[in-house]
């Protein structure tokens, strides 16, 4: 499974840069680099490309399921998050989770759900050396 | 639901591995039920394509319930024939990839390979077949191991197919992948739940009206066309059977802890979903006849 992981990632990486210009935030490879980092038992939904070189925040949505367990993580280039936060709103814009408590950063969240509806994934930069990094989001049940 | 489309997006896999072009009779008649080029916000439409949940995700949920498999639930193959404008070829292209994902889910690799070949003749149609490794489609969807990889690759692939197709102005062909592949779970569903009642499958169509108005703003944007603004009448019928579904949210503040350097959530909020037996059947009814349209 892990090889078939990679080779889709390789393919993909490849079949989609070729062409493009290069850019300072290759946060394309560093989203693909999260997906295989899901915890085990967690099945893949998307990966999130979080380029923040021309904005502070980047947002995605998603629907969220009541009894469905979801975990986002994060990579970025340099140290292990580099300043990258993740944080669940939900439709009102009442934070649910970060991955930033009390100061410490970590490198994933675990969100079991108990409320169906759309969720807004902010990623934010919290003097970080490069505001570039990718996600993924998965589920299990 | 995404395990869903996402799931149209079910049937998405690896990227181009064939340099095939469409010559320009086919471009043309690709072309056909677009009418026009939209000049819709290519970002405000992939928002919202983004946030629906893929259709593998109930199929998940259905048989982590105990429901046993059931073929006759599916769209036959054989019915391939019947699409012959691109309406109904990506209507169905969303429909088949669904239950490619729902054969995959119970491993009945026997039904999982006919609809490979159905989904790789209808992608070819569209013009999109390049986007289609049918080796890597049919190792995956064979192996119900390979789920993580499946929606991997189902995600991969429709974003690719998503973003070829605005490029060319057919951007509503990924919306009716998309409604193909989510009315097909609700399809399932709702036979699942009309012949073993459930108190967790009745809450699951309920959360649809969520998805549901996410599909129905996507229609909005097309309404000049005449075959997304005849699906849309019929869709709307839908959303008035959910209007006597609701959808309670309670916000409660969350508590974290640190669990091996995972943050790991405590929700205190809820939702509390009120919906009868007789707005499920009124729901079932509804999706049935919608699907029947499309599939037939």
């Amino acid at each position: 499974m892990k090889k078939i992981i990679f080779l889709i990632l390789f393919s993909s990486a490849f079949g989609v840069g070729a062409g493009e210009i290069v850019q300072q935030c290759n946060s394309d490879n560093l989203a693909n680099e999260c997906i295989p980092k899901l915890s085990e038992g967690f099945n893949f939904l998307k990966s999130y490309k979080v380029d923040g070189t021309a904005k502070d925040r980047i947002e995605y949505s998603y629907v969220f399921m009541k009894g469905t367990q979801y975990m986002i993580n994060l990579c970025a280039s340099g140290a292990v998050t580099d300043g990258l936060v993740v944080s669940i709103l939900d439709k009102d814009r009442n934070k649910i989770a970060s991955s930033k408590i009390n100061g410490q950063f970590v490198s994933a969240i675990a969100f079991p759900c108990n409320a169906s509806g759309i969720y807004y994934i902010q990623y934010t930069f919290d003097d970080p050396s490069s505001h570039c990094g990718g996600s993924a989001l998965g589920f299990k049940r | 639901m995404r395990i869903f489309i996402i799931g149209v997006l079910t049937a998405f896999f690896v990227s181009c591995t064939s340099e095939k072009k469409p010559d320009d009779q086919e471009f043309l008649k690709s072309l056909e039920s677009t009418e026009e080029k939209t000049g819709i916000d290519e970002d405000v439409i992939n928002a919202i394509l983004d946030q629906i949940p893929s259709p593998l995700e109930i199929s998940v949920l259905l048989k982590e319930s105990g429901s046993k498999y059931n073929g006759a639930l599916l769209n036959q193959s054989d019915n391939l024939p019947k699409y012959n404008n691109n309406y109904k070829k990506a209507l169905n292209l969303g429909v088949y990839g669904t239950d490619l994902g729902y054969t995959n889910i119970y491993g009945q690799n026997q039904d999982g390979i006919k609809y490979i070949s159905t989904i790789k003749s209808l992608a070819d149609e569209l013009n999109i077949g390049q986007f289609f490794d049918i080796e890597t489609i049919g190792r995956l969807a064979t192996n119900s191991k390979n789920l993580d990889s499946l929606l991997l690759i189902t995600t991969l692939n429709f974003n690719h197919i998503n973003h070829y197709l605005q490029s060319q102005g057919r951007d509503n062909l990924s919306v009716l992948l998309l409604t193909g592949g989510w009315l097909e779970a609700m399809q399932i569903t709702c036979q699942v739940a009309a012949k073993k009642p459930s108190k967790e499958l009745f809450e699951k169509i309920g959360e649809q009206k969520i998805i549901l108005e996410q599909i129905l703003l996507l229609f909005s944007f097309y309404k000049d066309d005449t075959n997304m603004a005849g699906l849309l009448k019929d869709l709307e019928l839908l959303k008035a059977a959910y209007e006597k579904v609701s959808i309670n949210y309670t916000y409660k503040e969350s508590s974290m802890e640190i669990v091996n350097g995972v943050a790991v959530i405590k929700d205190n909020s809820t939702t509390t979903i009120d919906i009868t037996e007789q707005n499920v059947e009124e729901i079932r009814t509804i999706t049935n006849s919608i699907r029947i349209r499309i599939i037939s």
